[in-house]
């Protein structure tokens, strides 16, 4: 282990009886993974396969006026042109609430990148060669490049008449609405607590903050690979959502859900942007119309035209007493939706709902709508709205305590929700102690103890989300063969996150067996059990309960059969290595099966499920599953004379519950925290009128290993309160959130200069260096 | 377009000859006619580092190098560094601290690293921080990758004795 790792609380405890579990035991995907023998969709290739290539758009808002894809069709090599002319017969639009992205465009563009036709050809070459023959003509329409473009009384209307959709049930609190005003596709509401409240307040600060949009960056393209035969539709595809891909693509293709067969081998990283529709409708219309298989495999720069997370304007009223105690808040958000709603309306019940933190108060007012612009459409990116309400939120907490003559720390002390706490009426309690969070971070940053040097300073802040998706069903299924080799069968994606080897340890531990003779079963949607997506760092505290059951049905019924046999109790016995044993008696159970099953043997198979259960009173639906909480803390040193920010030191933890593996763990925070360090110092999509400026990877510039604090400590807490297998917690998303504020909370115990926008670039540091 | 040219390279010590089109990338080459899919292909601007496979030693974007130029050179790729039932010992040491999760970078990773140890076998932690950052990884953080150097470069030195 290095120095740049520690692991910490109750749930580290040695000598817990675990073998399996708690470990830092190699992963299943290792060996594929280092020797290059792992396959992603990217690598499938199937006989005859064609080579898609599509038309983008070069205005960012235009009606379409004409396609004609007659050259196209000529050239050689090409196999099939889709335009608009071809959806006859489809649903045509998809989406996640609000159905208004078209497969292709109809009536008009409303981005540059936006895609208007697509060709399959024997190869890619021949593709590009046949966009060039697809005579469009544009009528340009004035662009709506940003969110105060888009709220403007005169602003343009992206979409004029409404698109289908749809708002969810909520609880107690909390309400939606599908196009409130002008260009905005969604607003999701929530309030609690008595209004009166704000007339307690000795003060009410508001404060107004800016987030900045960074690209996904998964290094596997968006890739999907389609083989129509006759009604039956095949896809290998990189996605995280499988199951509700597969529901989509049978409404937009108008089939039914069981002539569409998802596969999806390793997905080389998604970070949130492979959900739903993606290149799966274009691949698959156009296997169908040429009558064999497409590849459909974008480039890194159609990436950054496909999604990217949500910028964000927030702005924050916040009631206090004199001595610091928090009482109501009130937060208005507006993200940025771009062209089409994609995840957005969900991100915006987040971003909403998260805005209080992790703090005690009276009275909460929340709003966020999703404003629409001629832009790259956003939607679901690690974080999920948390990153930009924690941004505010903490970075709003330490002006208060300056304002107030308070040191930061103290007032989150002061506020903090205490373990157990519900975080609003009807929902599930804290289940982790945050002030113990706090203190590992603070401790081991040495905020306490820190010198006043000029130009350097720490800042401290706390990640706040709620984890493991809404009212999110899991379904799994683990089997046993007669030589007691186990598979578990489930739709958690592997996606680089480790769920493939962390699920296979709880069933090891559950049934006694090495982990080397658990296999994680690759997903094919005909048979894999259902899952509604790998996203909310879900994956080992609703995923990972479904699998412990089945695990669990599984170990019942092999005891019940062999004490059948042994004529004993199941009570009587315990499994270990595929025998069971009774006192000193060990009976190997392949003889026993055999016994009964006869000699070509038999498998026992167990179902498990979990989901959080409904409930009006949770403001959601359902009561939140666990709490995804981030700690960081930061040293920085800014120079006056260019406003560059050196991040000295940086600690971030996350609290795990219990680490099922040690390794998994680690890697989960300190990938979320380096993310974080690249969206507080540089990452940035930047857009000129609307106009992406640096959409490839020449120009967009990602955290690489230089940009590295000297001193990075990741902290992995296992403070034992998970509701997941042994204690566990979800983890993947809480050390990228608070990252950003407690940088800009330590410039500004550095310097005085309050940046309130991200990125904390030279020259707006500098900036605010000047104005102070 | 031109005629085809034909090369001679060894690819991972077994020498090949191809015949391709002048204008054919080494990354195309290398996945679409030597069957080499563990070479990933990602930004293919010779930024991400996700192709890098050795020419005669040096680590190289294989996206931004023209095939013909390969001509009596030698090629290797992390295919030719192990197997699953008997890997390198860079690959090992991947393998066992944890240093990939999706695994896309991970190819250019394992030879990046194993052309840092022959250069360099015993290298400190500032030269591995310079060699690893010509290469994007998204999900580790960079700290576990550097753990893994560190690591392979004490497995290089057991196996050398």
């Amino acid at each position: 282990m290095s120095e740049g790792h520690a692991a910490v609380g109750a749930g580290t405890a040695q000598g817990d009886g675990h073998t399996v579990v708690g470990t830092a035991a190699r992963r299943g995907d290792a060996a594929p993974k280092v020797t290059g023998g792992a396959r992603y969709s990217a690598d499938v290739r199937l006989p005859g396969m064609l080579h898609a290539k599509v038309l983008r758009s070069p205005h960012a808002h235009a009606r379409v006026v004409s396609v004609d894809p007659t050259r196209a069709r000529a050239l050689n090599g090409v196999h099939a042109v889709l335009t608009r002319d071809d959806l006859g017969g489809l649903s045509p639009t998809y989406g996640y609430f609000v159905k208004d992205q078209p497969v292709v465009a109809i009536d008009r563009v409303r981005y540059v990148g936006d895609v208007v036709a697509a060709v399959a050809a024997v190869d890619e070459r021949v593709a590009l060669r046949a966009l060039e023959l697809i005579d469009v003509v544009y009528e340009p329409l004035p662009a709506v490049p940003d969110i105060d473009a888009a709220l403007a009384a005169d602003a343009p209307e992206l979409f004029e008449e409404a698109p289908p959709g749809v708002v969810p049930p909520y609880g107690t609190g909390a309400s939606g609405r599908l196009r409130p005003r002008r260009n905005v596709c969604y607003e999701f509401r929530y309030e609690t607590g008595p209004e009166d409240a704000w007339a307690e307040c000795d003060h009410v600060f508001e404060d107004t903050f800016v987030f900045s949009r960074m690209n996904h960056f998964h290094l596997e393209p968006f890739v999907t690979v389609a083989d129509v035969r006759g009604e039956q539709i095949e896809i290998w595809t990189s996605t995280q959502n499988p199951f509700p891909l597969r529901k989509e693509l049978a409404r937009v293709l108008q089939i039914a859900e069981n002539r569409i067969r998802v596969h999806v081998p390793y997905v080389g990283g998604g970070f949130g942007a492979k959900h739903n529709c993606k290149t799966e409708p274009i691949a698959i219309l156009l296997s169908r119309m040429a009558g064999r298989p497409v590849r459909y495999c974008l480039t890194t720069e159609e990436g950054f035209l496909t999604l990217s997370q949500h910028s964000a304007v927030l702005t924050v009223r916040t009631g206090v007493l004199a001595d610091g105690t928090f009482v109501a808040r009130d937060s208005t958000v507006l993200l940025e939706a771009g062209a089409y709603s994609d995840g957005s309306p969900l991100v915006a019940e987040k971003a909403a709902y998260r805005m209080p933190g992790p703090y005690r108060w009276k009275r909460v007012e929340s709003s966020c709508e999703c404003v629409m612009t001629t832009t790259t459409p956003t939607g679901p990116f690690r974080g999920f709205g948390a990153t930009q309400s924690t941004w505010a939120s903490e970075s709003q907490v330490d002006m208060i305590a300056h304002r107030l003559g308070m040191d930061p720390y103290d007032l989150r002390m002061k506020n903090l929700k205490g373990l157990g706490e519900p975080f609003v009426p009807g929902e599930s309690g804290i289940d982790s102690d945050l002030a113990e969070g706090l203190d590992v971070v603070a401790d081991a940053l040495g905020y306490h103890a820190r010198a006043r040097t000029p130009n350097r300073g720490m800042g401290l802040a706390i990640g706040f989300k709620d984890g493991g998706g809404v009212n999110k069903p899991a379904q799994a299924r683990v089997k046993v063969s007669t030589a007691g080799d186990v598979y578990v069968n489930c739709g958690t994606v592997e996606i680089g996150q480790g769920a493939s080897t962390a699920l296979c340890q709880v069933v090891a531990e559950v049934l006694g067996v090495p982990l080397r003779r658990v296999v994680y079963a690759p997903i094919n949607t005909d048979v894999t059990p259902f899952d509604q997506g790998t996203n909310a760092s879900s994956g080992m505290t609703v995923m990972g309960q479904a699998v412990l059951r089945a695990a669990e049905a599984v170990r019942a019924q092999v005891l019940e059969f062999a004490a059948g046999r042994l004529g004993c109790a199941p009570a009587d016995l315990t499994l270990r290595d595929w025998a069971v044993r009774r006192g000193d008696e060990v009976t190997p159970l392949p003889g026993l099966i055999m016994a009964v099953f006869g000699g070509t043997g038999f498998e026992f198979s167990g179902s498990g499920f979990f989901k959080a259960p409904n409930s009006r009173e949770a403001p959601l639906d359902a009561p939140c599953v666990f709490w995804e909480i981030g700690w960081a803390g930061a040293e920085v040193e800014v120079d006056p004379d260019t406003g560059k920010v050196t991040v000295l030191q940086l600690v971030a933890s996350g609290d795990v519950g219990k680490a099922v593996n040690t390794l998994i763990c680690r890697g989960q925070d300190e990938g979320a925290a380096v993310m974080g360090l690249g969206q507080a110092l540089f990452e940035e999509m930047r857009f000129d009128d609307g106009a992406l400026l640096n959409g490839e990877a020449l120009d967009y510039r990602v955290p690489m290993a230089e940009d590295l604090p000297e001193r990075f400590v990741s902290i992995t807490q296992e403070q034992g309160h998970g509701p997941g297998p042994f204690g566990a917690k979800g983890a993947g998303e809480g050390a990228m959130v608070p990252v950003a504020a407690a940088i800009a909370n330590a410039v500004h115990d550095a310097t005085g200069a309050r940046i309130s926008a991200l990125p904390l670039s030279p020259e707006r540091v500098f900036d605010a260096l000047q104005a102070r | 377009m031109s005629e085809p040219i034909t090369i001679e390279f060894d690819l991972d010590g077994e020498r090949r000859s191809e015949r391709i089109a002048p204008n054919t990338v080494l990354l195309d080459l290398l996945r679409d006619r030597c069957g080499r899919l563990g070479v990933k292909a990602s930004c293919e601007r010779g930024v991400c580092g996700a192709c890098t496979t050795l020419i005669d030693g040096a680590p190289v974007a294989s996206c931004g190098v023209f095939a013909f130029s390969l001509d009596g050179a030698s090629v290797e790729t992390v295919e030719g560094q192990g197997s699953a039932d008997d890997l390198g010992p860079v690959q090992r040491a991947f393998a066992e601290c944890g240093g990939f999760q999706c695994g896309y970078c991970t190819p250019g990773m394992v030879m990046l690293t194993t052309a840092l140890l022959r250069e360099h076998p015993e290298p400190d932690d500032e030269l591995i921080r310079s060699w690893i950052s010509s290469n994007v990884c998204r999900c580790t953080g960079y700290q576990m990758i550097s753990d893994s150097v560190r690591r392979a470069a004490e497995l290089a030195r057991e196996e050398r004795g």
